[in-house]
Formats: structure tokens, C-alpha cells, sequence
């Protein structure tokens, strides 16, 4: 009797329980598993992994897409992932200039702290701007965007993905005329050390800076008239301890979360992740795995020259072996966001309906990809990471995508 | 009016929103199937802009139905 009746509960438990949860919870088991196995070739890839792994997580929960940030600007006047980016950038800058100044204390000339995303500045840095907004606009995803996408189930993504490998291809192939033409003569300005500014000043300088961007959006917020409406919250009984814990779990699992606490959130993970080894970026393994096809497919790039010392998303392209930092920062983003896909029950394979679409991805996959290799780094490596390391690259990288992203939108409102 | 719009993402759900509620011009009512969750947060911001009110309901998996219905018929 009791034994039936329990047998009974367990069914209905079970049903009561999305498969794709279940399917989660499997995936997070097996996540778990490749951390010790990761483990067992370097301690320190465990730690990334899972922290890569929050991180696909926040940006699939928060649906955080730079490309909509800079986008939905020109196209609506609506500021609210941008918003989500600066509070993360804030976060991040008080982060990483402790854990600098625990490496270098005394900012002084050609003296980096080690790992920190301190970019050559100059004609690459906008070339490679305005070519990567312009790609993820038309693509309708940055790399990091694309990458959570992917496992979230949109074929188009799959598509950006192969064109981003393409275009970071070419770029190999060209690299060494970029880097005679310009990149060679850059200079990498670290606002601490270039402005002597020390620690407290660049700090200062770069919230400053944020604030006043931040003001900016809201000036164009009020100026494109929008109107945000409040999204009507779920109203159901919280009256007992389950009902609580189920609303909770919904507001985590379930509801997309605002872009506010996303970027918040990929702000202190970035902090995190660079306190155990190195900031956020998945640029690097991207271009290490194009090369690994173009020597395959015996169309080896030439040497890069330079590139090793260049820092940012550029330093671990002569890693070897599967099992590297940035193979567990780039499956990680993907590995994550799929357990937040499959725990809020939206994993399902999306197709595009017109041909139009898929040339449009791979098209916008390309351009992205060759600005990604031009600026080393995506909108992650070569901003989120870059600014907050107290680069001037990061803040001139950002404008140029700006200016991309808004001849993008010319391009994707004649194509709807 | 009926929109499916599934398979498409960001900006064109919200585009394609935006040309039929400026075409009705509030005499008819949008209802637009999804696929897409960031849509979700897209559109609803413009329905106020055209005089429009919204309505976002959870269909299926990773499927949502947005209704759009002019305001003056609401009341």
C-alpha cells in the first residue's frame, strides 16, 4: 500500500518535471565530470570552466546580445542592454584594477599586469570596429552571442559561427599586412601608466566616462521617445514556503532576467574569472580552432608576426593539445548556456524561413570574424574585458563598433 | 491580422510588428506568433508608440503568442 502509493508519488513528481530539465540536470552531471577530467591536465581549468559555464548561463538567462545593445539604438532608441553593459563595465573596473594592482602596484612605462586585454590603438583597432559592428548587426549577433544562441538552438547561429571562422581565417592569411601597414606602429596605451594617472585616477577617469555614456543613453532614451512599458510581472499565490521556492525558482530559471542584472552579473564573473587566471574573451580559441582547419585543409596561415606578445584574446594561439585555457572559457559559454536553455524549457531548433536569412549570417559571420582577428577580440575580449583593464583600445574599439553598427541598421531595415 | 513571424529573430519580429500596426493603424488587432524570446521585451514598447495595448502569452515551448489590440477598442 504504502510502497504503490509512493511509486504513485514518484510518477507524478516525475511528471511534473520538464524532460528538458531533466536533460539539464544531465548535462550539468557530465559539465561536472569534464571539470575533473580537465582537472587532471591543469588544476586551473576546472575553475575557468565553471566559471565560463555561469557565464553562458547569465548571458542565455539575460538574453544579454551586444549586438541588440548598439543596435537597438540607431534602429528604436531603446537603451536598455546598453544600460546592462555599462553596469557590468562598472563592476568590472573596480574588480580588475585591484587584482592589477596586485600584480603591478606602481603603473610605470611598458610594464603590463599580466593577462590584462591592453590593446594596440590605432587604425586596426577601427578598421576591426567598424567591420565587427557592422558583421554582428547584420548577422543579428555578436561571437558571444552567437555562441550561446548556438546552443539555445538557432540554426542561423550555426551558419554565424561558420562564417566567423571563415572570416578569422582571412584574417590570419593577411595578418602580416596589417600588422607592417599599421599594427607594428601602435602603441598599447594603458591609462594608468600613459596619462600617469596611477590606479585611482584611470579608475576614476573610466567611471567618469561610463557615467557620461550612461547619461547619453538615457538623453537618447528621451529624445527617440520611447515608451517602456512594465512588463507585467507573474502574479500568482506566494502565500506558502513552496509557492515561494517555486516563484523563486522561476525568476531564475524560467523568466528572462533584466539586462541590468545580466551585464551586473557577467561583470563580477569576469572579475572572478581573471582572479583565477584571465578575463573573459573566446576570440583566441576561435581563431586557434580556424587555424587548426586551414592546416588540415593544408592552407597553413603564415606566422603571425607579433601577434604572441600582443596580449588579450592573441596569447594562447600557440597552445597546443584539446584541453587549453580558452578551449574551457569557449565551450564553457556554450555548455553553459545550453543548461539554461534546456532549465527554462526554450531549447528547440529554430530554422530561418528565407534563404535570405542564412546569407545574411554567414555574410555578417565573415565581416564579424575578420574585425574579431583585426581588433583581437570580440565584443568581450576587445571591450567587456578591455575597458575594465583600463585600455584605451576597449573605449576606441567600442566607438568604431558603434559607427559599424549603425551603417549596419541601414542595411538590415532594406532586407526585412 | 495574424503575423507568424517564427524562425525569424531580432530586430525582425519587432519590425514586422511595427509595419502592421502602423499599416492598420488601429483598426484591426495583431496577433503574432514567436519563437524568439527576445521579442518579448522588443515589442511591447512599441505597442504603446502606435496606440496599441499587448498581451504575451507562453503557447508552448519556446513558443509565444503576442496580441496587439488597439486601445481605443478596449475601451
Amino acid at each position: 500500500m504504502l510502497a504503490s502509493r509512493t511509486v504513485k508519488n514518484f510518477c507524478s513528481f516525475k511528471r511534473n518535471i520538464p524532460r528538458q530539465s531533466m536533460v539539464a540536470g544531465l548535462v550539468l552531471l557530465g559539465a561536472l565530470g569534464l571539470a575533473t577530467t580537465m582537472a587532471k591536465t591543469d588544476a586551473i581549468l576546472a575553475p575557468l570552466w565553471l566559471l565560463a559555464m555561469a557565464a553562458g548561463f547569465t548571458l542565455q538567462r539575460s538574453r544579454f546580445c551586444f549586438a541588440s545593445a548598439f543596435r537597438d539604438l540607431f534602429l528604436f532608441g531603446s537603451g536598455q542592454v546598453m544600460k546592462g553593459i555599462i553596469a557590468g563595465l562598472a563592476v568590472s573596473t573596480i574588480g580588475f584594477a585591484i587584482i592589477m594592482y596586485g600584480m603591478v602596484p606602481s603603473p610605470g612605462f611598458e610594464i603590463f599586469p599580466s593577462e590584462a586585454h591592453i590593446l594596440p590603438v590605432g587604425l586596426s583597432t577601427i578598421v576591426g570596429g567598424l567591420l565587427f559592428g557592422f558583421g554582428m548587426v547584420l548577422a543579428g549577433g555578436c561571437v558571444s552571442g552567437s555562441l550561446y544562441r548556438m546552443a539555445e538552438g538557432y540554426v542561423a547561429s550555426w551558419v554565424t559561427m561558420g562564417g566567423i571562422l571563415i572570416g578569422l581565417a582571412l584574417l590570419s592569411q593577411t595578418w602580416n599586412w596589417w600588422w607592417e601597414a599599421t599594427i607594428s606602429q601602435e602603441a598599447r596605451l594603458w591609462i594608468p601608466s600613459t596619462f600617469n594617472l596611477g590606479y585611482g585616477g584611470a579608475v576614476l577617469l573610466t567611471l567618469a566616462a561610463l557615467l557620461t555614456v550612461f547619461l547619453i543613453v538615457l538623453w537618447w532614451e528621451a529624445r527617440s521617445g520611447l515608451f517602456n512599458p512594465d512588463i507585467q510581472d507573474e502574479k500568482g499565490p506566494d502565500d506558502t514556503f513552496q509557492q515561494k521556492l517555486s516563484i523563486l525558482w522561476r525568476s531564475i530559471f524560467v523568466r528572462g532576467w533584466s539586462a541590468v542584472v545580466g551585464g551586473s552579473v557577467l561583470g563580477v564573473i569576469g572579475i572572478l574569472m581573471y582572479m583565477v587566471h584571465m578575463p573573459l574573451g573566446v576570440t583566441g580559441e576561435l581563431a586557434r580552432f580556424s587555424n587548426t582547419i586551414m592546416i588540415s585543409l593544408h592552407l597553413p596561415p603564415p606566422e603571425a608576426l607579433g601577434l604572441s606578445a600582443l596580449g588579450g584574446c592573441s596569447a594562447l594561439l600557440g597552445a597546443a593539445g584539446l584541453f587549453t585555457h580558452s578551449f574551457a572559457v569557449t565551450v564553457g559559454v556554450i555548455a553553459g548556456s545550453l543548461v539554461g536553455a534546456l532549465f527554462a524549457n526554450e531549447f528547440k531548433l529554430r530554422f530561418p524561413r528565407s534563404a535570405k536569412r542564412y546569407v545574411q549570417a554567414l555574410v555578417g559571420g565573415v565581416i564579424m570574424g575578420y574585425g574579431s582577428g583585426l581588433a583581437i577580440g570580440c565584443t568581450l575580449g576587445a571591450m567587456f574585458s578591455s575597458i575594465p583593464s583600463l585600455s584605451v583600445s576597449g573605449w576606441v574599439f567600442g566607438l568604431s563598433l558603434s559607427g559599424g553598427a549603425f551603417l549596419g541598421v541601414k542595411v538590415i531595415k532594406r532586407l526585412a | 491580422m495574424e503575423l507568424d513571424v517564427r524562425g525569424e529573430i531580432c530586430p525582425y519580429p519587432m519590425l514586422k510588428a511595427v509595419e502592421a500596426m502602423k499599416k492598420l493603424k488601429g483598426t484591426d488587432t495583431v496577433i503574432l506568433f514567436t519563437d524568439h524570446a527576445p521579442c518579448l521585451s522588443t515589442i511591447p514598447p512599441q505597442a504603446g508608440r502606435y496606440g496599441y495595448t499587448f498581451q504575451v502569452e507562453e503557447t508552448g515551448q519556446a513558443d509565444w503568442t503576442i496580441t496587439l489590440k488597439p486601445k481605443e477598442a478596449t475601451i
